[in-house]
């Protein structure tokens, strides 16, 4: 699917297939084309090329109000003259669903999300918090084929939003409703999701579980996107079937070979290291199965769960993670770190 | 484009609107502009009579423009930045002009000024001919600074109060932040108003027609070229030469506010607090709007005055007998016809203003700029032109099984667009597309949509459309002018016919009770609306 806005290229050529069932989320950072194409999905634009297909079936020619893909907003967009029932029960009195199922279904799906007793507040009444849940509850009533998400949590506080997220995620799983989920922040997409798709720049760089695309990114735009990381410039020395030996400064480790990318020898490539997969030690001998290495501490920052440290490694900081930091007195002065040679990712540049 | 082949509706509902601008706001004007023909044209413009009133004209707007904007700007600045007592006091005197037909100032001015008015003749014994230059320019001015007066302190009570309290903390005085902060922030609305004053000016019909004598400007002289002399051709040269001057007034309007600004008369008080005036400044506002008011008192004073006494000013004996006069025959249905069209006028121009509105703001479809044109475009059509233009095209003989009624009903539907039309789009803008998306995402068509979801929440621009027009409806008279029938004749019809036949005591009577009418209808919408209407003073 592409879609131009006068000479801008905002979709270009993205194509990708949502499982049915699945907790689907367009990753990205603004501009990258992720919301105009939720709302091409929606029917608010029409693509300038390409199909989008909704359980099989050509929706192009379909008005948005016809297509069955419900959206909550990220300003919730509550009517603000209706009540939180007026609300709810909007789509369905527009499908002219009988009244007493209608009320069912308003109560049910207001219980569902935790707002039963509010029935009666105006959307100026609500928190925040309240009034997502309104909104996902208005679009969940009329049983959509697909649910669609614009940054739905974004305006709430960190503590809400975390709390949501599990929300969101429980409720997903109990409908087993498609949910196509659009947000910016990769905690957020690797947390909810079942697939995802990183995009940039109008194109999706990486499609697929969460876990593939935080450890194995395809792209140094992608490794840096989702997360902190370490990305270091090797050169690829030696091929093996499954493993590629690579060189970096004065060191020398022999790495996993991605696949479905090519790599040849004498070529440069990143090395990608997430800074969880490091263990950091007082300099003493590190652990011998792994890639070692000496450095001194630079800084380093408390983040609460982790210890953060910039690491001096000859001329180059690697950025490294230690877990439980309230178990042992910050280190300083000489390291020693060590990794697993399969946490480190080759990046083909 | 493509939504529309999606939802036929839409598209039948967005032919219908063309269809109708095309028909009554379109059609009417290009008949006047054709008629005289090249060669009508040609002779016109080598006879050379359009040359005295155009040259009356421009003189005579330069001159009530500025005396009108200068003494309007006193009283928005005192009613905006001063501290002065009395305030809603001032407010009500400053809206009541509005309510009523510019032009019964001039009946006023003969009244107090004329050969045997109560100020010249009664109190100095003079019979001074008033009429001409100096009369139009006096009538005018206080006929129209009140408008100046609104739309000015709209612009003044806009501007950012924090940036004029950030001056005033970096050490300016109030008379230097006016000058270097408010003055060159509000200068586009500024220039905007005193714009917009000038085409009410260039416009005005009925007081030179009452005051000119043989001072003729281009409004009185299309009008007597028709009525006087049936030389409809050199009337629609006249009046084409008229609208050229307007919308050249009105494209540098625009160009200044975009189009975009319009007044309403809500009485809301700024949310921040400006900084103090000194008390002196306060004092000088105070006495003049102490005599602004005076003067607008002395002028309307003279009209209710007029009306409750058998003969003004020589026999002062109360009598309702000119009110009997006016309830009764021909008059009393002008003053019915006067409240059922400007009722159904407003009604219907409110909601198709913001039905069109709605089609153009949140519209994809190609075209927009051309009909988001032609809806503004009346505000610079003059009353006299858009007059003549249904005179042209609709008073056919093939059309007479019509109610001419609706003649004049549709003339004020049309031609009060813009107002209403621009309260929608502004009202439009303060809601995001995201609620009409969320309708429509939850299987709601774009129509439907916009009953259920945005018509609610429009009802501010619904009632500055409605109010307006029906205001504007009251007091028209030359959009009229050319339209009434014995059977439809109405207020400003006759107040203008009996001023006409120097009945002084039926046209004051006719004139407290139309403006009277207005009021309590006024009133009436307010307690309907719950208080909650606002007039838009401006023409858009």
């Amino acid at each position: 699917m592409t879609k131009r806005f006068g000479g801008v290229t905002a979709v270009d050529d993205v194509s990708f297939d949502v499982p049915k069932g699945a907790f689907a989320t367009l990753l990205g950072p603004s501009g990258c084309g992720k919301t105009t194409t939720l709302r091409t999905i929606a029917g608010f634009y029409d693509p300038d090329a390409g199909d989008i297909q909704i359980g099989g079936r050509r929706v192009n020619e379909l008005p948005a109000h016809r297509r069955g893909t419900a959206m909550v907003f990220q300003d919730y967009a509550l009517f603000p003259h209706m009540t939180v029932r007026d609300n709810v029960a909007y789509g369905l009195r527009v499908a002219h669903t009988g009244a007493a199922e209608r009320t069912r279904r308003v109560r049910e799906t207001l219980a569902f999300v935790g707002l039963t007793g509010l029935e009666d507040r105006w959307p100026s009444q609500l928190s925040g918090g309240q009034q997502q849940r309104v909104a996902v509850a208005r679009a969940l009533v009329i049983e959509p084929q697909v649910l669609l998400l614009d940054e739905p949590l974004s305006n709430l506080d960190a503590k809400l939003r975390e709390q949501l997220r599990v929300e969101l995620r429980t409720l997903q799983r109990r409908l087993g409703m498609t949910f196509v989920y659009v947000t910016h922040d990769q905690g957020e997409a690797l947390s909810l999701s079942d697939w995802i798709a990183v995009m940039n720049a109008g194109k999706v760089e990486q499609a697929g579980e969460p876990w593939e695309i935080y450890y194995h990114p395809r792209t140094a735009f992608l490794a840096d996107f989702v997360g902190a990381v370490n990305l270091v410039p090797a050169r690829v020395s030696e091929l093996a079937e499954t493993t590629v030996t690579v060189t970096f400064g004065t060191h020398r480790a022999q790495v996993r070979r991605p696949p479905d990318v090519t790599v040849t020898a004498g070529h440069d490539v990143l090395l990608c290291v997430r800074p969880e997969s490091f263990s950091i030690t007082p300099a003493a001998p590190a652990d011998r199965n792994g890639i070692a290495l000496e450095g001194t501490v630079a800084r380093r920052a408390f983040l609460g769960d982790t210890m953060r440290y910039w690491v001096r490694v000859d001329d180059r900081e690697w950025i490294v993670d230690q877990p439980d930091p309230g178990a042992a007195s910050p280190l300083d002065g000489a390291v020693s770190l060590s990794v697993r040679p399969e946490r480190v990712h080759v990046i083909a540049e | 484009m493509r939504s529309l082949r999606r939802e036929p509706v839409l598209l039948l509902a967005l032919l219908a609107v063309v269809a109708l601008v095309l028909t009554f706001i379109v059609y009417p004007q290009v008949q006047v502009v054709i008629a005289p023909g090249p060669s009508g044209y040609v002779d016109f413009l080598q006879g050379g009579t359009w040359i005295g009133p155009l040259r009356n004209s421009v003189e005579v707007t330069l001159l009530s423009t500025t005396t009108a904007v200068l003494l309007g700007f006193v009283y928005a600045y005192a009613m905006v930045y001063s501290h002065m007592p009395w305030k809603p006091f001032f407010r009500v005197i400053g809206i009541l002009p509005l309510l009523s037909p510019p032009f019964v100032v001039a009946a006023s001015y003969l009244l107090l000024f004329g050969p045997r008015g109560i100020v010249t003749y009664g109190v100095f014994g003079q019979s001074p001919i008033i009429f001409g230059l100096f009369g139009i320019w006096g009538v005018q001015t206080i006929a129209y600074f009140p408008f100046a007066y609104q739309l000015i302190a709209d612009v003044l009570s806009r501007s950012d109060a924090r940036m004029e309290q950030a001056a005033r903390n970096l050490g300016a005085g109030p008379w230097r932040v006016f000058w270097t902060v408010t003055l060159p922030l509000s200068r586009p609305g500024l220039g905007a108003a005193i714009l917009t004053t000038a085409i009410y000016v260039l416009e005005d019909f009925g007081n030179p027609q009452i005051i000119g004598g043989i001072f003729t400007v281009l409004p009185t002289q299309a009008y007597s070229l028709i009525s006087g002399f049936g030389d409809f051709t050199s009337a629609a040269a006249v009046s084409t030469i008229l609208l050229l001057l307007a919308l050249g007034l009105y494209v540098a309007k625009i160009r200044l506010d975009g189009g975009r600004a319009f007044v309403t008369v809500s009485g809301r008080a700024s949310s921040m607090p400006r900084p103090p005036v000194p008390l002196g400044l306060s004092a000088a506002c105070f006495v003049a709007c102490l005599a602004l008011a005076a003067l607008l008192v002395l002028v309307y004073g003279t009209l209710v005055v007029s009306a409750f006494t058998a003969v003004f000013p020589t026999n002062l004996t109360f009598t309702v007998r000119h009110f009997e006069f006016v309830a009764t025959g021909t008059n009393g249905d002008a003053l019915r016809n006067t409240l059922t069209f400007s009722v159904v006028a407003a009604a219907f121009s409110a909601v198709f203003a913001l039905f069109a509105g709605w089609l153009v703001q949140r519209g994809t479809w190609p075209g927009r700029g051309a009909l988001d044109f032609l809806l503004i475009m009346p505000a610079a059509i003059p009353g006299i032109f858009f007059g003549i233009g249904y005179l042209t095209a609709f008073n056919q003989a093939w059309l007479d099984w019509v109610n001419r009624g609706w003649l004049i009903i549709i003339a004020m539907i049309f031609w009060n667009i813009p107002v209403g039309y621009q309260a929608a789009v502004a009202g439009l803008r303060q809601v995001d597309r995201s609620l009409d998306e969320a309708a429509t995402s939850l299987g709601a068509s774009k129509l439907r949509g916009f009953r259920d979801v945005l018509v609610p929440m429009l009802g501010g621009s619904l009632r500055v459309g409605f109010v307006t027009t029906f205001v504007r409806a009251v007091t028209t008279l030359s959009v009229v002018i050319f339209l009434f029938t014995p059977a439809t004749t109405v207020a400003t019809i006759r107040i203008y016919q009996l001023v006409n036949d120097l009945n002084w005591g039926g046209a004051t009577a006719f004139t407290v009770a139309d403006i009277g009418m207005a009021i309590v209808a006024l009133v009436i919408f307010a307690a309907l609306a719950r208080g909650r209407i606002a007039l838009g003073a401006a023409r858009a």
